[in-house]
């Protein structure tokens, strides 16, 4: 289990979310075959469950599935932003994946999102401090990994928005004077200021209007090209998979009901679920 | 020669589930070997199964049975049916390319970067990638002010052009080209068929699609006519 002779980053396996009061069976009776994510015993949500999967140094994982199928609880697991109810999560950076990363305490779970995983939210502010300024905010992550330089901090920053095509001059603004489109900026340069090797963006187009949303996504194009960051991209929307992601797997009611390359789930979908995706999309 | 490709007993057939379960057949247990060093034309009417075929053997489709067994350099033999996905991802980095129809490319890229772009997967530095790009799209006759432009709103045979030196600037071993001269003029057709008979001298195999009598009788060693699914005769040149 604990070899890495294939050479993964994170490999997640049996990964289950819980709300509520589990019973043993609560996990045999939901998912998409019974087409609920509530146990009909307990009432139990199963946020998601029974997820496998690997990922590979500079791979871009899609995920998607329609709201409630689970997407972004994966990457709060992940992230540490909830806690799982159980699985394993191994990850090659940290003592070359021997230890299963969600049982570390809270410091080392900290220690670990300030310096190996960045996150990207839909919603600017929860990712973000508004009360804090553009340049503030990507100092507080680079706080929190050790970094006391106010000079040197200064200078990442401003080389972060720079690289993200925020204008320097309004590094000290604060992002609730910013537009949508470079709030989300702001938040991919806080979010790959200590150059993390994982990346987590949740939805992070969706909301702003298609001229933004291209400019974002080929922002982060280009970051995922130059920097070689591994990331899972969770959406709703195909085409955001299919222009950033090499493999996708496909949430319904908290479990994968298919993963493949994703020029093959989108031009052979196995899956009944995923063959309605597909027949949605535009 | 030594084997370069194994297609063993393919079938594909889809399942519509949201269409009352609908199954539509395309391959019917399908067979052939290709040498290293060869090029083999697929013809056939539309629907007879040519680009499924392709598309099975880059993945792109899952097989329902059979096996696809390329030999790779890094790897000897792998089953493409049955790889990793992962194995399928290196195998497509490395050495099997896919020339599609129709120019599918992501948005808003420049044509020299979208050209350069595999030779960036294989190590050249980014400048070296683009003179050698701009160098191509010079020998296929892309005019120079749509080389920095986005190929979206190009012409079929300007998008054409870009589609095959995409597909040949890094002499893969093992190339896919589904239509690859299909409205070209006469003169950029020589061309194509020259720069892939290039690649066959240096060793490489290719598997052809194409319509196209010309471009079929000047590259192709051999044959497969399919008729609905099945391989209904192999002809040599």
């Amino acid at each position: 289990m604990n070899d890495n002779d294939t050479g993964w980053l994170l490999r997640v396996r049996n990964l289950t979310k819980i709300y509520g009061d589990p019973i043993s069976n609560s996990v045999q009776y939901t998912g998409p075959k019974f087409g609920s994510n509530i146990c009909p015993e307990t009432d139990a949500i199963v946020a998601c469950a029974e997820i496998n999967f690997d990922l590979y140094p500079g791979e871009v994982l899609g995920v998607v599935g329609e709201s409630g199928s689970g997407k972004s609880t994966l990457v709060q697991l992940l992230y540490f932003d909830q806690a799982a109810t159980s699985g394993e999560v191994r990850f090659s950076a940290l003592d070359g994946g021997q230890t299963n990363i969600l049982t570390l305490s809270n410091q080392r779970k900290r220690h670990m999102r300030n310096h190996l995983m960045g996150m990207v939210y839909q919603n600017p502010r929860d990712g973000l401090n508004f009360n804090f300024s553009a340049g503030g905010n990507i100092a507080e992550k680079l706080l929190m990994a050790g970094n006391f330089h106010v000079g040197r901090i200064r200078e990442r920053a401003s080389y972060l928005l720079e690289k993200t095509e925020v204008p320097v001059k309004r590094m000290d603004n604060t992002p609730a004077t910013f537009s949508g489109g470079m709030q989300q900026r702001v938040q991919i340069s806080k979010a790959i200021a200590n150059n993390p090797p994982l990346l987590f963006l949740d939805e992070v187009t969706s909301g702003l209007d298609v001229s933004v949303q291209a400019k974002v996504l080929d922002l982060i194009r280009h970051l995922q090209r130059e920097l070689g960051i591994s990331m899972i991209v969770v959406s709703h929307d195909l085409a955001v998979i299919r222009m950033l992601t090499d493999r996708t797997m496909v949430l319904k009611n908290g479990r994968i009901v298919e993963a493949g390359l994703t020029d093959q789930i989108l031009q052979d979908p196995q899956d009944a679920y995923t063959q309605l995706l597909v027949s949605s999309l535009l | 020669m030594p084997k370069i490709l194994e297609v063993k007993n393919v079938s594909k057939h889809f399942r519509l589930h949201i269409q009352n379960n609908k199954r539509i057949a395309a391959l019917d247990e399908v067979s052939f070997d290709m040498e290293q060093g060869e090029i083999l034309g697929l013809t056939g009417k539309s629907g007879s199964g040519k680009s499924s075929l392709m598309k099975c053997i880059y993945r792109t489709y899952l097989v329902n049975s059979g096996a696809i067994v390329l030999t790779t350099a890094s790897r000897g033999p792998v089953d493409l049916a049955r790889a990793s996905e992962h194995e399928v991802i290196e195998m497509r980095k490395t050495e099997m390319f896919y020339c599609s129809q129709f120019l599918s490319v992501i948005p808003r890229v420049p044509a020299v970067d979208i050209v350069a772009e595999p030779l960036a997967r294989k190590g050249k530095t980014t400048d070296e990638a683009r003179a050698l790009a701009r160098d191509l799209l010079d020998r296929l006759g892309l005019p120079r002010e749509l080389w920095d432009a986005f190929p979206a709103t190009f012409s079929g045979g300007e998008q054409q052009r870009v589609n095959i030196a995409r597909a040949i600037i890094a002499a893969p071993r093992f190339l896919l080209v589904d239509e690859p001269t299909a409205s070209l003029d006469l003169k950029t057709k020589d061309v194509v068929i020259d720069l892939v008979l290039a690649l066959k001298t240096q060793g490489a195999s290719v598997v052809l699609i194409t319509h196209d009598q010309h471009t079929l009788e000047r590259m192709s060693d051999r044959r497969l006519h399919l008729e609905h699914g099945r391989v209904a005769e192999v002809i040599h040149a």
